[in-house]
């Protein structure tokens, strides 16, 4: 569905994107993770035809981004700014959008009702709040059905029940057939949601696959056992999970009834972040 | 699809929009309100004189300064990058956002002449030459809007701008030889505030009016180019 080869993008002497390659299979929700400034912006710029890459190749739906009004009618893009009509309804703004798109306007009450927000359709849109507003936001971009859905940092500022709803919506449309592309620095988003995530540093890709495999693979070998002290206050410790020490270790901790609860230790997709690139995402 | 419906639709938002946009609409009132102190509560103002403030002002503060402002606004709100990102064609938002100014200098034209009075004999070549002169005006407001990194930004960019085209075709109106006034005659403005005070305050024949609509007309192909100069070179959403 999406096609990235060996993209560069440079602002004068500054490379933004140094020859990044992936592609996204058709019904994947696929995260593109990194710090501010990593180029997660540029490249979701470079995918909706907003920007000309320097060199290399994008395409979407087997078409070339940059400026292709073909392309336009089958994805959908939720920009990172809050940017709608602030003086307008709900209605009205949703109404515009369905106008340029030629889309069915029975479109707005379905989506506004999905995201429980049909008793605010005539609310001028400044006087919502901002998870709100990211849910129009949402809609906005899902009135003409589209086939790909770019999301950048969608949950971004909002409160937990909020972003809960959002990612709700994501993989309930995603159920539906939509690809989408998520850009985000909350890794409990990323893999929440995603099938595949790729991480972009300075640039660069790092590292790419399954969220699981990602952690099967930085995995450290040992869990977290945390056990009754003599006094009954709470210690941590580390076992191998691999050697019979471990195993004598644990049995003689089951027998001695001490065991609280044990931890698989298994890494974030922040700690593999950072094992990967040396430093924090956000 | 087709680029009328998009036109439309983009119409449609922008008159929904300005009716809630103070900025806007004060500017509106002022034709009226200037047109209206200047015939009632100036004594001895010549009859004719205060719609031509009236329609020159509404000509170039509505023309150009409303435009700068929406296309202002949408960039500094990215509102403008979503527009961008639909099947609406960067032209096709120029006419949309165009078309809400040109048509509102047309009615508040009439208004300002019903406010005269007495003058609908002449509405038809003083509506002709608000059109043909609105154009470059609405041109001038865009490149304003282009320029200008938001609302704030189009004052100090556009402010000279509006005055140049208010102020000088005033000062030179009854000069017409002098220094000035040849500076002057550049301006649409210019030709458009001669043909209202001929019409106004002479005897006006097509002989001594024709070269003023062809200049307007001059100008209007000129500044395209330089809106087309200054699209190509920052775009619309720069």
């Amino acid at each position: 569905m999406i096609q990235v080869e060996d993209l560069h993008k440079s602002y004068g002497d500054k490379a933004a994107l140094q020859g990044i390659t992936f592609d996204v299979n058709e019904g994947e929700i696929f995260g593109f993770l990194g710090p501010n400034g990593a180029g997660k912006t540029t490249t979701l710029k470079i995918l909706t035809g907003q920007l000309l890459p320097s060199s290399g190749k994008a395409t979407v739906m087997n078409e070339n981004t940059y400026n292709n009004s073909r392309l336009s009618r089958h994805i959908g893009v939720v920009p990172e700014n809050t940017n709608l009509y602030e003086r307008l309804t709900v209605e009205q703004n949703l109404q515009f959008f369905c106008r340029l798109y030629e889309c069915d306007t029975r479109n707005i009450d379905y989506f506004l009702e999905q995201v429980q927000m049909l008793d605010e359709k005539k609310t001028v849109v400044k006087k919502l709040s901002k998870g709100l507003k990211q849910r129009v936001l949402l809609i906005r971009a899902l009135l003409h059905n589209p086939k790909v859905l770019f999301l950048d940092e969608p949950t971004s500022g909002l409160d937990p029940a909020s972003a809960d709803r959002i990612h709700k919506l994501i993989a309930h449309l995603n159920s539906q057939g939509v690809t989408v592309f998520l850009t985000s620095h909350n890794m409990e988003e990323v893999d929440k949601l995603c099938n595949r995530v790729a991480f972009i540093d300075k640039g660069k890709i790092v590292e790419m696959g399954k969220p699981a495999d990602l952690k099967l693979k930085y995995a450290r070998g040992n869990a977290k056992v945390l056990l009754f002290g003599p006094d009954d206050e709470i210690v941590e410790e580390y076992i191998d999970l691999q050697g019979i020490e471990s195993a004598r270790k644990l049995s003689k901790w089951i027998e001695e009834g001490r065991i609280k609860s044990i931890h698989s230790n298994e890494p974030t997709l922040a700690d593999i972040f950072v094992e990967v690139t040396g430093r924090e995402l956000s | 699809m087709s680029s009328i419906s998009r036109i439309k639709a983009i119409f449609i938002k922008e008159t929904q929009d300005i009716k809630t946009n103070s900025n806007v609409i004060l500017m509106f009132i002022i034709p009226i309100l200037l047109t209206l102190i200047y015939k009632y509560m100036i004594q001895g103002m010549p009859e004719g004189l205060a719609v031509t403030f009236g329609l020159l002002f509404l000509a170039v503060m509505i023309g150009m300064y409303v435009p700068s402002m929406i296309i202002a606004e949408e960039k500094e709100k990215k509102t403008l990058q979503v527009l961008l990102l639909s099947p609406a064609k960067p032209v096709e938002v120029f006419i949309g956002k165009g078309l809400l100014t040109f048509i509102s200098i047309i009615v508040f034209g009439i208004l300002l002449v019903a406010i005269e009075g007495n003058m609908w004999d002449k509405l038809p070549v003083v509506l002709l030459a608000l059109i043909l002169v609105s154009i470059p005006c609405i041109f001038i407001g865009m490149i304003v809007g282009m320029l200008a990194q938001n609302q704030m930004a189009t004052g100090g960019i556009g402010f000279p701008i509006y005055m140049l085209f208010l102020m000088l075709p005033l000062l030179t109106v009854v000069n017409e030889g002098n220094f000035l006034a040849r500076i002057a005659s550049v301006l649409p403005t210019f030709h458009f505030t001669q043909i209202l005070y001929k019409v106004f305050f002479s005897e006006y024949t097509f002989e001594n009016l024709y070269i003023h609509f062809l200049a307007i007309i001059a100008s209007c192909i000129v500044i395209f180019g330089l809106l087309y100069v200054v699209y190509r070179k920052k775009g619309l959403e720069q």
